[in-house]
């Protein structure tokens, strides 16, 4: 008997619990129930033949818990109890036809960026488990919460066997997960990256699941597994109030979902399973459709292609020079404000595109898209030419992501579509090839049918398929604009295929540019546009999609064009402010003024002037208040916040006219690895990026020899490192002990609560600074 | 999930070194925002287990295998019996909130921890409530987490283990024993059948007086 052939049955019975059998039988709360395997097998094996003569065709071994970390203080390794727990189980099957499944749950330790895990080492855990379990007929990952750490799982689980996996994450009755996964995020990223059957288990009983089934059935073409807690627990005896027959009931009900697999969870037994084998004999299994919506995902939030869509552009350094210098210091910060920025202008998808000559793609393409993805939960168009690039980014993108691009050359389409396959993407193919973009519509149609020919060839569903018919600018070539249209529309209407497109570039060399392009996107949503690429900060162009939606009914009730537009009237409450000042708005927090103001200095004053003779005082003030106890942290900060849009204005001003930088020196600012507590570290680095330096911010949990990259790349001669438990101080020191070990040319700075003097000046600390105000004046010392 | 409608402003602001005497209208506003936004994304959730404690050079719990070590924890449950093992988390959407925050304006996310901060007590203080009137519980300690005093924060693995509070609340502790999500706290709570002494807090009674890192700076523990 194999999986494929357990398939053919109308259902496929799993097994119920283990750790309630166990508890039955007395084990104590708080012991590894994995080691039972090894110290008494004979319980574990009669467990197994419990559920096996209740009716399951497969059953878990005793696995479930048995990783590295949380096998970390035991005396037998993870291999150890992983053989010997599907040996157990092998033993209980001998003789039937029922499978032994290696039985993996969460690891224990949330995953960057909420956590400290990396994914790479929960890929390396999880590997370590697959390898070692490689007895068991199949692999399941159950009880998940995390999307992420589902993903690192079931790669890990495809890359190194050729086993079924089975996958079920954990929700709440909301519908999402503790994490805050959704259903068909869940659905859109598991099939994408080749789980054989999704479903649910635990938290909740088969009565509160039904509304999950339900939805889950709409999004996934695999087989639904479900194993149901029986009812919810006591918090006290921890009995749970679902009986057997009741239990079966609800299971019948969802039987008009088209479940395919069934078990229990927590606090289930033999009973139940058999009770579920008896509701279930009887019933007809219920097919589902097979059309699963377009659409991509981040783990919370899915965005459906059933309506034009807004792909933000702005996150590409091509004609951007601030943004290419960002991109040079790694200045992470600076990308991410450009992502809040384009959703709250309207974007629904960001693309992400970090190429530039001289720096390293790959690595700074991972770290954007992690970052990104640790504030917005937008999902995200990977953007790059280069195949290694697209790989890397796959691999950590959490959800399922669109891919740009492909084109109708054998070589990228041989080499790109095989990653989109594994790793369960959307593509975006442009129509163009080895002869560049043809300038009729009907070439740009056959290219197009040429690259869904092929990635259906490579797999790839129908509906993860998408085209860009490519934009010529208007002002070289204007019979192509309506090529272009026509194209778009034989794409949408004969193949059936999504539409994108690139919109700004139509106006390239024209005067009133705002007016072409938003004219352009009207043109082309009609024609069927799905997802047009723009800058969603202009507001004719955001406005433009809005619009659309409400006139082609897809905004039912106009509520999502009202949300926006509905209270438009702009406040003018504010008193006449002819006379403000930037010290005064620097001073008050008035961050809208302060920009407004700097606009209208730089008329008559350089920017140096400004900075030297109105901003640097009005912090220095700010500072003083702070000392004196006469404002507490969160004002200074406020002013520190408002200073800095005055300088973001300046800053735009030098970029923009060549003068020299205003930055005073370079200082590397980190949260030591294994801390997570940033808040400190974001204060001293906003006081320091006033005070006109260039702080490069590695984040928080850093690890110590990126630490010493960063110094080293940037040539920078003053480090500042923050950690705020005890439990953490050690990586402190051991981050300046390599530094110092390189002769590393840098002073080196610390602070965070549980510092002292003291124990600064023992881990080899050049300064230790007691608030952030301190910090600034160290770096005056430094650096000057 | 826990209900709360309102978050403690006032200990918020002293968590950020607050003074009387300081005007705060110029962030009034922000503080107001950053109220709505927190509690419209926090998930306040808790789970507990009550068991009974036995005592020979260690305090254990009761069918279990966690010890509660330290002379600090010992002399809090001196008159106990039982315990409550505690576990609140405001979810990871807290932590999120904040590190979007941080991206768009440091000032607000400033407010918005020491907002959940103090929101995450506020949750334990509902917690306490609900379980005492529950089961008709009388007479408790004031909550001990581990970290307070010489009681050992390398107990968290343990704790969460022995509540299932990874699968129940979305808790967890990295390798550092710093709780995730951030906005979480574990705590020992003892009962006793008879009266309770009003117990001191703080650093004149605790037992690592003389030898503790937080107070040699002026910072203090929590207990």
């Amino acid at each position: 008997m194999d999986f494929k052939k357990l398939l053919e049955k109308d259902y496929i019975i799993l097994d119920g619990a283990m750790g309630t059998m166990l508890q039955k039988m007395g084990l104590k709360l708080g012991g590894i129930p994995e080691l039972l395997s090894i110290t008494d097998p004979e319980k574990i094996i009669s467990i197994h033949k419990s559920y096996i003569e209740a009716g399951s065709d497969i059953v878990y071994a005793n696995t479930f818990g048995a990783n590295r970390y949380k096998l970390k203080d035991c005396k037998y390794s993870v291999s150890e109890v992983i053989q010997a727990s599907v040996k157990c189980a092998k033993k209980a099957c001998e003789g039937t036809d029922t499978l032994t499944a290696l039985d993996i749950g969460p690891i224990g330790q949330l995953l960057e960026p909420t956590g400290t895990l990396g994914f790479e080492d929960a890929y390396d855990i999880f590997k370590e488990q697959i390898l070692t379990g490689s007895d068991a007929d199949i692999i399941v990952l159950e009880t998940m919460t995390d999307l992420y750490e589902v993903k690192a799982g079931l790669l890990a689980a495809k890359e190194n066997s050729d086993k079924p996996v089975i996958v079920t994450m954990t929700f709440e009755e909301n519908k999402r997960t503790f994490t805050g996964c959704c259903i068909p995020s869940m659905a859109l990223t598991l099939e994408g990256l080749g789980a054989d059957a999704i479903g649910v288990n635990c938290s909740l009983g088969p009565k509160e699941l039904i509304p999950i089934i339900d939805e889950l059935s709409k999004w996934t073409r695999l087989p639904i597994a479900v194993k149901p807690n029986a009812g919810l627990p006591d918090p006290v005896t921890n009995e749970y109030n679902v009986g057997a027959d009741e239990f079966a009931e609800y299971i019948a009900e969802m039987n008009k979902y088209g479940i395919n697999l069934v078990g229990g969870c927590c606090g289930t037994d033999p009973e139940y399973i058999k009770a579920a084998v008896k509701a279930l004999s009887g019933l007809e299994p219920v097919k589902r459709e097979k059309n699963i919506p377009s659409a991509i995902c981040s783990p919370t939030s899915a965005v459906v292609i059933d309506q034009p869509r807004i792909i933000g552009e702005r996150i590409n350094p091509t004609g951007k020079r601030l943004f290419k210098e960002a991109l040079k210091n790694k200045n992470i910060e600076y990308i991410l404000g450009q992502a809040v920025e384009q959703i709250q202008g309207g974007a629904e998808i960001l693309d992400i595109n970090v190429g530039l000559p001289d720096i390293d793609e790959k690595e700074m393409m991972v770290k954007v898209i992690k970052a990104v993805q640790g504030i917005a939960e937008t999902p995200l168009q990977i953007d790059s030419t280069d195949p290694a690039v697209l790989e890397a980014a796959l691999r950590v993108y959490n959800g399922k992501p669109l891919v740009n691009s492909v084109n109708g050359e054998d070589e990228s389409l041989e080499k790109i579509l095989p990653l989109i396959k594994k790793y369960g993407a959307a593509v975006l193919g442009l129509t163009l090839d080895k002869n560049g973009i043809p300038k009729k519509a009907d070439e740009r149609f056959e290219i197009a049918k040429k690259i869904m020919n092929r990635a259906l060839e490579y797999g790839i569903s129908k509906e993860n398929i998408f085209i860009d018919c490519l934009t010529l600018t208007a002002s070289a070539e204007q019979e192509a604009v309506m090529e272009t249209l026509d194209a778009l529309e034989r794409v949408k209407k004969e193949l059936g295929l999504k539409t994108v497109l690139g919109v700004s570039n139509i106006s390239f060399g024209l005067p009133n540019r705002g007016l072409i392009n938003s004219t352009f996107l009207t043109m082309a949503l009609t024609k069927g546009l799905d997802l047009p690429i723009i800058n969603p900060n202009m507001e004719a162009m955001t406005g433009a999609v809005r619009a659309y939606r409400l006139l082609a009914c897809h905004d039912k009730n106009s509520s999502d064009f009202i949300e926006h537009y509905g209270s438009d009237v702009h406040e003018t409450t504010e008193k006449k402010d002819a006379d403000y000042s930037l010290e005064y708005a620097i001073e008050k927090g008035l961050k809208e003024k302060a920009r407004e103001i700097t606009t209208a200095l730089l008329e008559k004053h350089d920017a140096m002037e400004i900075i030297n003779t109105m901003i640097i005082p009005a912090l220095d003030k700010a500072g003083s208040d702070f000392e004196t106890g006469r404002i507490f942290l969160p004002q200074l900060i406020l002013s520190a916040g408002v200073a800095q849009e005055a300088f973001d204005v300046l800053k735009k001003s030098i970029a923009s006219s060549n003068e020299s930088s205003v930055e005073k020196g370079k200082i590397v600012l980190a949260t030591v690895k294994g801390d997570v507590h940033d808040i400190g570290k974001n204060i001293v680095r906003v006081l320091l990026e006033n005070y006109g330096y260039n702080v490069i911010d590695l984040g928080k949990d850093v690890a110590y020899e990126e630490v010493l990259r960063a110094v080293n790349e940037n040539d920078c001669h003053l480090v500042g490192l923050s950690a705020l438990m005890t439990t953490t101080l050690g990586s402190m020191a051991d981050t300046i002990k390599l530094l110092r070990e390189n002769n590393c040319d840098c002073k080196i700075m610390v602070g965070g609560a549980v510092l002292t003097p003291e124990y600064a000046e023992k881990i080899g600390a050049d300064y230790y600074s007691k608030d952030a105000k301190q910090s600034v004046d160290i770096a005056k010392e430094v650096l000057g | 999930m826990a209900n709360i409608e309102s978050i403690n402003i006032d200990e918020a602001l002293r968590y950020m070194g607050y003074k009387d005497n300081i005007d705060i209208e110029n962030i009034r506003d922000i503080i107001c925002s950053c109220e709505k936004k927190l509690l419209s994304s926090a998930e306040p959730r808790y789970c507990y287990k009550i068991a009974d404690i036995e005592r020979s050079d260690k305090i254990t719990v009761k069918n279990t295998d966690l010890m509660l070590a330290g002379k600090s924890i010992s002399s809090h449950l001196a008159e106990c019996q039982k315990v409550i093992l505690l576990a609140a988390t405001l979810s990871d959407k807290a932590d999120k909130l904040i590190s979007l925050m941080n991206v768009t304006d440091v000032t607000s996310a400033l407010i918005t921890d020491a907002m959940a901060s103090a929101m995450t007590e506020q949750l334990c203080d509902i917690a306490e409530e609900e379980i005492r009137r529950e089961h008709g519980i009388k007479h408790t300690t004031f909550r001990f987490s581990p970290g307070y005093g010489d009681f050992p924060i390398d107990i968290q693995r343990d704790f969460i283990k022995i509540l299932s509070a990874d699968k129940k609340i979305g808790l967890t502790a990295n390798d550092s024993n710093i709780l995730i999500p951030r906005k979480s706290v574990t705590a020992v709570i003892g009962i006793s059948d008879k009266p309770l002494p009003q117990k001191k807090r703080g650093c004149a009674v605790c037992s690592m007086n003389k030898s503790c890192q937080y107070k040699k700076r002026g910072a203090h523990c929590g207990f």
